[in-house]
């Protein structure tokens, strides 16, 4: 397939998958709705995510990141009476400011150091939300924080985005513009010099590329989408506080982006939805989830070692081998 | 001055503990180049075995102890097989790997004891130690720290003066000049997981009527051990030994005279400029990849 | 419940089905599951512990008019008005062991706290710190530390050295009781111990000793208790359901194991006396009165002056002790009461710390 069909592939597919995903909500039961927004907040946390490792890094910082965002959006519409529409876009960027701050001790570690320095950072952030009960609220964190509104002309009272549906429509908006977005920086200079800096890293330093500046735009960026996820999370359910963000939420996302696969835009995409929709319907055998999250994590580890995403591929291979012994 | 009598022992008991959870670790990570995240899970284990067999089964506590220094060492030694092993050309694969029996003994843990209150472990030495200046310290931890103590030494002199402690440190020195030598790195590499391992164990079995005993407590564990690893120089045993000392001295005094959540928060805050100013911490040498 | 004839509503009887669903204390997961209750198994009444889960499920609750239940009174306010407090009013019951310790240990005179640094811990200690100060004890020490603390000697001997001859360990929870109070064993305390609770009570004699233990004083009785016999006791055969609950969990039984049988009773009778399951009508029938039977005695609905709506069911509590190794309920308490004397004292401590429901958020 050429790059131009392949192209139009994609925009057929979003073209049949918006329309589908916007009107799913009305056909599903109301308790199944936030099923679908929290969902779509986990897409935006493993894309964003996946920028941050295009570099050959990973970060548990990630989460702490998306608690940032919401951290800083409930400080600001709460205490600063910053109207909710400004502070979610401010938080995100305040968050991306965090962690250009972060980066500078951060991404001078490369591998296992960068691996540890980001958790330590991450938990002495999470400790430090726990520890100043001004402003933060403490362990109990905050609550009653104001919800998204729109103001229509045809409508008596605001439009409340703390209803599902329309929290979800305009969730769906902003993830489908985020995705865009990072697709596109991926496919830029910056992005391919990331995957440079990730792959040949004596041939990046040699063309004179400063990887440093290109790691630390990616960790920006990353963390400006992660902080937007937050900002947004924490508008609908009108609380936050700190045990939401720990590392073992982390290791749910780095879960999710190594058995969908990191090598392509989709892969984290995939394997957020598989798992979330498998425990889902595994519900009732909720205790045994983290197990069973491990057990996959392992052996897709030592039988799919570039995740789901390159199963069709596997597939594929394996059909065109026996087609081939058939005729062979 | 009581009170400061008092603290140093309690840090004293800390220092013990720190260090064998960070030796094991620092082992493993040193000649492997593995970060096992299910470290803090293995103590967990070990702190099982003892409740299961010595709180349950009425097992003499040293049996219980030893029992659990096995079981954990042989856990090690299938880690280092099925999970590690297999990802040598890969670090981060071993890690994950690692993530993946995290949660898996987690909950193995959960559907043996179940949540709720802690597992109760009586102590199997009680009773306190009086010492001068109203100092006190109860026997079991003595014996713990005693019991650790022991264990360092041991280790230390394994590493120094024997031939597979020789071998063990040149594996971890160069890999592959180790194997021109003639070294099998994949023994070294059983050899070394099974004795963090068993460390880890042994420190979840002595700690065990001491504290907690509940599936998520390797949580607090592995906190501790990254920053005694990394502030003594990730793969310098001593280093570790020292940077746990000194970390529980200041843990102790920090959480005494103003607040735990302070403490662990600064620890954090030490670890991370250690990280800046001097990757290779107090006595490391160089950077691994 | 079910084994005892179940729901009788005008004349007939009705099994009452129960589900359940874990929240992992997150706030996204208890709304989840509430909507959840609410859309597959269209439930009539949900009780849940509270605290950080409640506010994510607030809005929701009170928009669907759910009738739900709390332990923690925190969780009350007047924007929620289904929402209620009927079994165990946390923490202001607290007030009356510190009453009934001053009055029979008149010299006891400096208190050494210590509570975790979260929505449990804290609004404890500006209850006890309200009724030291009621009970003119002066609090020598405070040590809130971090709920993953793992070592309790540094926070022992922070508190020992401010020389207390009470030891409080508010609202700790039951592994945190359980490791102090062995730390104070060994480091040699000598005066008394005064606790919200004191689940493991047996295991904590097995680790310091019988001697040490004794006079240990705490609020939740086990129910095999003789004085649970007393003719105003509401709780249903008290000693057979402790009987069953130990044989079914042993090792289990906690401050906490009773209370939702409790709510329950209080539940199945308001919904006879309404002869509905509908939540509007149950809550009706039981507020009518401004009275209801609560598990220790009828008591009242109450709140008003504290978070802002009458929600939490207060009047009796007992006081108990460990006499001869075993829990026994030494006397039984009127919070009221004590509230009448002393509101200012709490409210004054809760403001404080920032606890009062117009200073939440």
């Amino acid at each position: 397939m050429n790059s131009a069909s392949r192209r139009h592939g994609w925009w057929l597919a979003a073209a049949v998958l918006l329309p589908a995903l916007a009107a799913l909500p009305f056909f599903l039961p109301f308790h199944r709705q936030d099923f679908m927004i929290f969902l779509l907040l986990d897409v935006m946390l493993v894309v964003s995510y996946r920028l941050v490792t295009l570099s050959g890094e990973w970060s548990l910082i990630h989460m702490v990141l998306m608690g940032c965002g919401g951290y800083a959006s409930a400080l600001l519409s709460k205490r600063a009476d910053l109207l909710v529409w400004l502070s979610i876009p401010l938080a995100a960027l305040l968050t991306a400011a965090v962690a250009l701050l972060l980066s500078f001790p951060l991404l001078r570690m490369r591998g296992f150091y960068f691996l540890i320095g980001s958790y330590a950072a991450g938990e002495a952030v999470r400790l430090a939300w726990k520890y100043f009960v001004y402003p933060f609220g403490g362990p109990k964190g905050l609550k009653l924080i104001p919800p998204l509104e729109l103001q229509l002309p045809f409508l008596e009272q605001p439009l409340s985005f703390v209803e599902p549906i329309p929290f979800y429509l305009l969730l769906l908006v902003v993830t489908c513009v985020s995705l865009l977005l990072l697709y596109r920086l991926e496919h830029s200079r910056i992005g391919l010099t990331l995957h440079m800096v990730h792959w040949q890293p004596s041939l990046a330093e040699a063309v004179g590329v400063n990887s440093w500046r290109y790691r630390t735009l990616a960790f920006a960026c990353g963390a400006f989408f992660a902080g937007l996820a937050g900002a947004l999370f924490v508008h609908y359910l009108g609380s936050i506080n700190p045990n939401q963000f720990a590392i073992g939420e982390m290791l749910y996302i780095l879960v999710w982006v190594i058995i969908g696969g990191t090598r392509t835009f989709a892969g984290p995409v995939i394997g957020v939805v598989v798992l979330s929709v498998l425990n889902e319907i595994f519900r009732q055998y909720d205790e045994w989830r983290p197990a069973i999250y491990g057990l996959i994590l392992l052996l897709s580890m030592r039988f799919l070692p570039d995740g789901l995403e390159s199963l069709p591929g596997r597939l594929r291979g394996l059909w065109r081998r026996r087609v081939a012994a058939a005729q062979g | 001055m009581e009170l400061v009598l008092q603290s140093i022992a309690n840090a004293l008991v800390q220092s013990g503990f720190f260090s064998l959870w960070a030796v094991g670790l620092v082992l493993i990570f040193g000649v492997m180049g593995i970060i096992n995240f299910a470290h803090g899970e293995m103590v967990m284990v070990g702190a099982y075995t003892v409740w299961l067999l010595y709180a349950g089964q009425g097992l003499p506590f040293p049996l219980a102890l030893l029992a659990a220094a096995l079981i954990v060492c042989l856990l090690g030694l299938c880690m280092e097989r099925f999970l590690f092993q297999p990802f040598r050309e890969n670090p981060l694969g071993g890690l994950i790997n690692s993530i993946g029996l995290l949660f898996i003994l987690q909950v193995l843990a959960v559907q043996i004891g179940g949540l709720g209150l802690m597992k109760h472990v009586p102590p199997a030495f009680p009773g306190t130690l009086e010492l001068p200046f109203e100092v006190r310290i109860p026997v079991q931890r003595a014996v713990a720290l005693v019991v650790s103590l022991g264990l360092l030494a041991a280790v230390g002199w394994l590493l120094t003066w024997t031939r597979l402690g020789w071998a063990l440190r040149a594996v971890s020195m160069d890999r592959e000049a180790a194997a021109l030598q003639g070294i099998s790195v994949r023994r070294i590499g059983m050899f070394a997981m099974g004795l963090g391992a068993a460390l880890a164990g042994t420190a979840g079995a002595l700690m065990a009527p001491l504290v907690r005993v509940e599936p998520y407590m390797g949580h607090a564990v592995i906190i501790t051990a990254f920053i005694v690893a990394i502030v003594g120089g990730i793969g310098s045993i001593r280093g570790a030994v020292l940077a746990a000392v000194l970390y529980a001295f200041f843990h102790t005094f920090v959480t005494t005279y103003y607040s735990g959540t302070l403490a662990t928060m600064l620890g954090l805050f030490i670890m991370l400029l250690v990280l800046v100013i001097k990757p290779t911490g107090l006595m490391g040498s160089r950077l691994r990849e | 419940m079910n084994r005892a004839g179940g729901l009788r509503i005008g004349g007939d009887n009705y099994k009452v089905e129960f589900v359940s669903y874990d929240n992992e204390y997150l706030p996204d997961k208890a709304l989840q599951g509430m909507k959840k209750l609410v859309g597959e198994h269209d439930v009539k009444f949900v009780m849940m512990l509270g605290g950080d889960t409640w506010p994510a499920v607030q809005p929701f609750a009170t928009r669907r008019k759910l009738l739900t239940s709390t332990l923690l009174p925190s969780d009350l306010s007047p924007d929620a008005p289904y929402h209620i407090a009927p079994c165990e009013v946390h923490p202001i019951y607290n007030v009356t062991g510190v009453e009934w310790m001053a009055q029979n240990f008149p010299e006891l005179k400096r208190a050494a706290i210590c509570a975790q640094n979260d929505s449990l811990g804290l609004p404890s200690v500006a209850t006890y710190l309200a009724a030291f100060e009621a009970a003119g004890i002066d609090v020598v020490d405070q040590n809130i530390f971090d709920p993953s603390t793992t070592d309790f000697a540094p926070v022992v001997t922070s508190m020992l050295a401010s020389g207390p001859d009470i030891v409080c360990l508010d609202t700790c929870y039951a592994d945190y009781v359980n490791l102090i109070t062995e730390q104070l064993f060994h480091q040699g305390f000598k005066g008394k111990i005064i606790s919200c609770t004191f689940d493991n009570y047996q295991d904590v004699i097995e680790k310091t000793s019988k001697e040490f233990v004794e006079g240990f004083i705490f609020q939740f009785p086990d129910f095999d208790d003789p004085a649970l016999r007393q003719d105003f006791i509401n709780f249903k055969r008290p000693k057979d359901f402790y009987e069953k609950f130990v044989e079914r969990h042993p090792g289990q039984w906690s401050a906490v194991a009773w209370e939702y049988a409790s709510i329950m009773d209080l539940w199945k009778a308001a919904a006879e006396q309404a002869a509905s399951v509908e939540p509007l009508a149950v809550l009706e029938a039981m507020k009518q009165g401004g009275r209801a039977p609560h598990a220790f005695g009828d008591a009242s609905w109450w709140g008003e002056e504290l978070w802002g709506i009458d929600n939490a069911l207060v009047g009796n509590w007992p006081v108990v002790t460990v006499r001869d190794g075993r829990a026994r309920i030494e006397e039984f308490r009127s919070i009221p009461e004590w509230w009448s004397c002393y509101k200012d004292l709490l409210v004054k401590h809760m403001e404080a710390m920032g606890l009062m429901h117009y200073q939440q958020g």
